[in-house]
């Protein structure tokens, strides 16, 4: 072929190719219903036992039946796989009465299965989240419907932990067919929805359960759980009809969403967003220090940059979404006189302290300037670091900071499982990695896990709650809500506080 | 040299090229200190599963250990394991490829053409106040980030025309003419001053040249004389810029395959680095060094077709 004609014909094709009518797209009408999500962070596996990442356990709450089952806002847990349930006198004795009910593949989901289940959450050692779980030694199935689980001790708040997503049932056959790896890949599922599809840092398709034991559920036909990591993009894509629900939407762009006409109301979450500080290093080894810094900060202001007031400063350690949040607590009002008083009395004036921030959140960045600005006024320095978050979390769990900003949520409304994530210190993570240790709090928490009776409970959670803040365990700082927006056309779905769509199965999509 | 001999020396240049590259993003990833395995069982996960899986990992074992088992692994085939994925890296690359090399592909013809409406509009008007608009926009063209221009063409195009999708990677050819439209513009439009600013002043060279006044003074039209004998002679250097060019263009999917939500290398290696998923960064960056020399190879291939008196 002649050079000439060779390119010319070349630039012709290209041409040709980028003005071809770009309006040639996706077609996408078959009619059925299928939910599409954006959220900002991936679905990595969807074992249940393997994780305690957002996206994972979003996903796996959707696939997986539990025990107990949780209503929309999960005020309340019942009935769910166990129809019916007796507990010993002594509390130490769990008996779970199953329904007649079928995985995804349609075979019988029996006690062997849910015994299976939950002694690989409980016992198997990659279990990523077996810690709420302690007082749970021994899990049989008794006969083809029968459950038998037994306690060491008096565990009130037991039942409320049999629907957290991790004891989602999953099929002994399978599993021990496939492998833990494999099945994480591909597996057969007890909930609403079955596996269809899964594409690592992109998607995990999901289908309707035909074998759901719950009568008419799910109501739609599948879910789309998409991987959309920047948040600008996965609102355009909410505004441009990509997407159903955008999850995480950052709070200065809820009022033009919910303007436009999608919901976009705040939904309760039982977060706490907080600054953790590192009880046993230099200068948080002092009492009267952390007080000083407690003091020093002003929580409603940080609430209202960082929230836009869609969240509510905090007063106790606590969300006040979990059940014995002590409402009589208020809210730390800053006090810059009393700080620096704190201040001379530690002996530590003058003294400076290291903020690590995780780099990229545009949220933490708001408040640890803040709090700089803040403690600048009553005399100590600090100097944020933004790093990288695998980085940020080597440091906190190895103790070698001052203070982080940070947040956790918590599964369940019971606060058992609350405080002994963040101040318990007879717990694997030290307390959140703090290094506070109360021998006192440790105590009274045990004692209140153990209390049937609901007024002495709450009597012994305001007790805690109160130490823990005059102690500045960690600086809570606010208590943000869920900011998701829906379009109009998805009806009846929630996020619940404890990071589920427990509605999932009524929800549906014109 | 001979042609055979030519294309066979490729491959030889390509070792020392990935060897290198892969000591040093090894080496990178483990001085900046970090535990891919605790963002892989998410923040509530207990100390005890995390040490078990690190080990499972080989994660426990001194770095030059690492780096050896790397190596002969690679020699087998196998590129390790995806931490965050839990599974092989390679079955997390290979669907990716397909839309990076698509959008880089899009993106280099878009900004062929652009690049060739400037220049030879601007040559062609040369001092008159087109050939300075065109300038100016190239010049701010070059000073304007790619996901600036990403975000403000998903606003117009998605957003108030609804002509373009704002997201995605679709099934077929045609479908992704559209939906890769806009992000192959964007970083169409990052390459494009480059390229023009260089054709240009090429044009604008040759058109002085002695045989573009002979054929002047012998009265030939002047638009003849530019698309027969000066629009040939002016592409060589631009094209030798091209192998530099897409170099940009592959640097420039990371930013907006992230804008876009195109699931492609670039995406996968963002998240790969902020999650320390080592042999993920390792295959993607060995992936995208093969493809810059490969790119390099059909430049030196086009020089030829081109200018027949290049010998390869």
């Amino acid at each position: 072929m002649d050079r000439r004609v060779f390119l010319k014909s070349a630039a012709l094709a290209g041409f040709s190719i980028a003005t071809l009518p770009a309006t040639l797209l996706r077609a996408n009408a078959d009619g059925s219903k299928i939910l599409r999500m954006g959220y900002g962070s991936e679905v990595l596996t969807l074992d249940p036992i393997k994780t305690t990442y957002g996206a994972d356990i979003l996903v796996q709450g959707m696939m997986y039946a539990r025990l107990l089952h949780a209503n929309p806002d999960r005020t309340e847990v019942g009935p769910g796989l166990a129809e019916s349930w007796d507990i010993a006198d002594d509390g130490k004795t769990y008996t779970f009465h199953l329904r007649e009910a079928k995985f995804s593949d349609g075979s019988p989901i029996t006690a062997e299965d849910v015994a299976f289940s939950w002694n690989r959450m409980r016992f198997q050692k990659d279990s990523a989240y077996a810690a709420p779980f302690q007082p749970l030694t021994k899990i049989e199935a008794k006969d083809a419907r029968t459950v038998v689980m037994t306690l060491d001790r008096k565990f009130t708040p037991f039942l409320t932990l049999t629907e957290i997503w991790n004891t989602g049932i999953v099929p002994k056959a399978a599993v021990e067919k496939m492998g833990d790896d494999a099945f994480a890949k591909a597996p057969v599922t007890s909930g609403p929805f079955k596996f269809v599809e899964l594409k690592p840092g992109d998607r995990v398709v999901l289908g309707r359960n035909e074998h759901y034991y719950r009568e008419g559920e799910p109501k739609i036909d599948g879910v789309e759980f998409r991987y959309v990591p920047d948040d600008n993009t996965r609102v355009s894509m909410l505004q441009a009809g990509e997407l159903d629900v955008c999850l995480a939407v950052p709070a200065p762009r809820m009022a033009e969403l919910k303007a436009a006409g999608f919901r976009a109301d705040p939904e309760p979450s039982s977060t706490t967003y907080d600054m953790l500080i590192n009880h046993s290093a230099e200068p948080f080894n002092d009492l009267k220090f952390c007080q000083a810094v407690s003091y020093g900060i002003d929580r409603t202001a940080i609430n209202a940059a960082v929230t836009l007031g869609l969240g509510t400063p905090a007063s106790s350690i606590m969300s006040p979404t979990l059940d014995y949040f002590d409402k009589s607590l208020p809210v730390i009002a800053r006090d810059v006189e009393k700080a620096k008083a704190l201040l001379a009395e530690s002996g530590k004036t003058g003294a400076s302290f290291e903020l690590i921030q995780n780099a990229g959140s545009a949220d933490e960045e708001k408040a640890a300037v803040l709090i700089q600005a803040q403690l600048a006024e009553v005399g100590i320095t600090v100097n944020i670091a933004k790093i990288d978050s695998t980085q940020a979390w080597t440091r906190l769990a190895d103790g070698e900071y001052q203070a982080e900003m940070n947040w956790w949520y918590n599964e369940t409304r019971d606060p058992d499982n609350a405080l002994r994530w963040c101040v318990w210190g007879a717990g694997d993570n030290k307390s959140y990695y703090t290094r506070y240790n109360n021998e006192m709090v440790n105590k009274l928490i045990d004692e209140a896990s153990g209390e049937a009776d609901n007024a002495k409970r709450a009597e012994l959670y305001a007790q805690i709650q109160k130490i823990v803040v005059d102690e500045v365990a960690q600086v809570a700082l606010y208590h943000p809500t869920w900011l998701n927006a829906y379009a109009p056309s998805v009806k009846g779905l929630i996020l619940n506080v404890g990071l589920q769509f427990s509605s999932i199965g009524g929800a549906s999509l014109d | 040299m001979n042609r055979f001999s030519f294309v066979l020396r490729r491959p030889i240049q390509l070792i020392p090229v990935l060897l290198g590259i892969s000591v040093i993003t090894f080496l990178l990833l483990q001085m900046t200190p970090g535990d891919p395995v605790r963002l892989m069982l998410g923040p509530k996960a207990s100390q005890e599963a995390i040490e078990f899986v690190r080990a499972r990992y080989g994660l426990d074992q001194p770095v030059p250990v690492q780096y050896f088992y790397y190596v002969m692994n690679c020699l087998r085939g196998d590129f390790g394991q995806s931490i965050a994925f839990r599974g092989p890296v390679s079955g997390v690359i290979v669907a990716r490829i397909a839309p990076t090399v698509f959008l880089i592909l899009y993106g280099l013809v878009i900004s062929l053409l652009l690049t060739f409406a400037l220049a030879v509009t601007a040559a062609r008007q040369r001092g008159r106040w087109i050939d300075h608009l065109i300038r100016l926009v190239c010049v701010a063209g070059v000073g304007v980030p790619s996901y600036f221009v990403g975000l403000l063409l998903i606003m117009g195009f998605c957003l108030r025309l609804k002509i373009f999708p704002v997201s995605g990677y679709g099934p077929t050819f045609i479908n992704n003419l559209g939906h890769l439209f806009l992000p192959a513009l964007t970083i169409g439009i990052g390459v494009t001053p480059i390229l023009a600013r260089n054709l240009r002043a090429t044009f604008i060279q040759q058109l002085d040249k002695d045989y573009a006044i002979a054929c002047r003074s012998r009265g030939l039209p002047e638009s003849y004389i530019f698309s027969r004998h000066v629009f040939w002679n002016s592409l060589l250097p631009t094209v030798n810029l091209l192998g530099v060019v897409v170099a940009f263009l592959i640097g420039g999917t990371v930013v907006v395959e992230n804008v876009f939500n195109i699931p492609g290398l670039g995406n996968l290696l963002i998240r790969g680095v902020l999650t320390h998923d080592q042999f993920v960064v390792q295959a993607v960056a060995l992936l995208l060094a093969v493809g810059v020399v490969i790119s390099n190879f059909a430049v030196d291939i086009l020089t030829a077709i081109l200018d027949p008196r290049v010998e390869l």
